[in-house]
């Protein structure tokens, strides 16, 4: 029988958290930067998923876990989709490097 | 029983491998558009089949109702939430705006990352590489996981969910007389 190591799920994982990364850090739009951060926030699901399934199903934490971090990531993309609206009618672009009023 | 057949059909055969490999390319080739799209409602558009290859992943662990879970709240309520912001936003959308930033070398951070990552997980050894027996009644362990000794970070969720609903409404409330 084969069945795929779990070496193949981190690795997949940890593609997907550098992919996010490197939406957070070179894109301009604000919007783009919290898709970026949703994407890392799946490759954490399914590292603790993957952790769940392949070192012992008798603990549910794994699970439990991710049920928690959709929730909070629910909760995150609704106050931070309020506060891009705001920034942007407050200073007519969404772009984070234009929005530069608290710098010395 | 549905999920008894269907569990035999996975850990039988060569579909697990065959599954995770197009899983993998649903993951991570959509994620790549996402990230490189110039235009933020193909950016958004794209998280659509990368989330559903999540969900993928889910059912393949044997996580069925975290795939459901998956496909409720990311594909069907934070995608449409993100695609509302871009329509309210006017203007964003433009290809013609510079996309990305001058930060190339926070870039090369990130691959660096994704190579010590990497790197980490392919040297290291211990890893389990057969998954056990899966439990029967997943979902019901869950939920009592859940409700029993995880209860109270079940319930500051909740509070949590509350909160942020009201501070977004707060947030994004149209003030005329400023």
């Amino acid at each position: 029988m084969t069945t795929v190591p779990l070496q193949a799920y981190l690795i997949v994982s940890a593609a997907l958290f550098a992919i996010g990364l490197l939406g957070v850090l070179i894109r301009r739009n604000a919007i783009a930067v919290l898709l970026g951060i949703e994407l890392m926030l799946n490759a954490a699901n399914i590292n603790f998923v993957a952790f769940w399934r392949y070192a012992g199903t008798a603990n549910m934490e794994g699970q439990v876990f991710t049920v928690i971090v959709m929730t909070l990531a629910a909760a995150e993309a609704a106050v931070a989709l309020a506060i891009i609206l705001n920034v942007y009618r407050r200073f007519k672009t969404v772009n984070v490097d234009q929005i530069n009023l608290m710098k010395g | 029983m549905i999920a008894d057949l269907w569990h035999q059909f996975l850990s039988g055969s060569f579909w697990q491998p065959l599954s995770f490999v197009l899983l993998s390319a649903g993951v991570l080739l959509p994620a790549l558009a996402v990230v490189f799209s110039r235009n933020i409602v193909h950016s958004a558009l794209w998280l659509l089949p990368c989330l559903v290859s999540v969900a993928g992943f889910f059912v393949l662990l044997g996580a069925e109702l975290l795939a459901g879970i998956q496909l409720l709240v990311y594909c069907g309520g934070i995608v449409v939430l993100i695609l509302f912001a871009v329509m309210l936003t006017y203007g964003v959308g433009d290809p013609d705006v510079r996309a990305y930033n001058q930060q190339l070398w926070w870039g090369l951070l990130g691959v660096a990352v994704f190579g010590v990552l990497a790197g980490f997980m392919v040297t290291a050894q211990g890893w389990p590489s057969q998954p056990g027996p899966l439990p029967p009644d997943v979902t019901g362990r869950l939920a009592d996981a859940l409700l029993g000794p995880y209860v109270f970070a079940f319930e500051v969720a909740s509070v949590i969910l509350l909160v942020a609903m009201v501070g977004a409404l707060v947030i994004a409330r149209w003030e005329p007389s400023e």
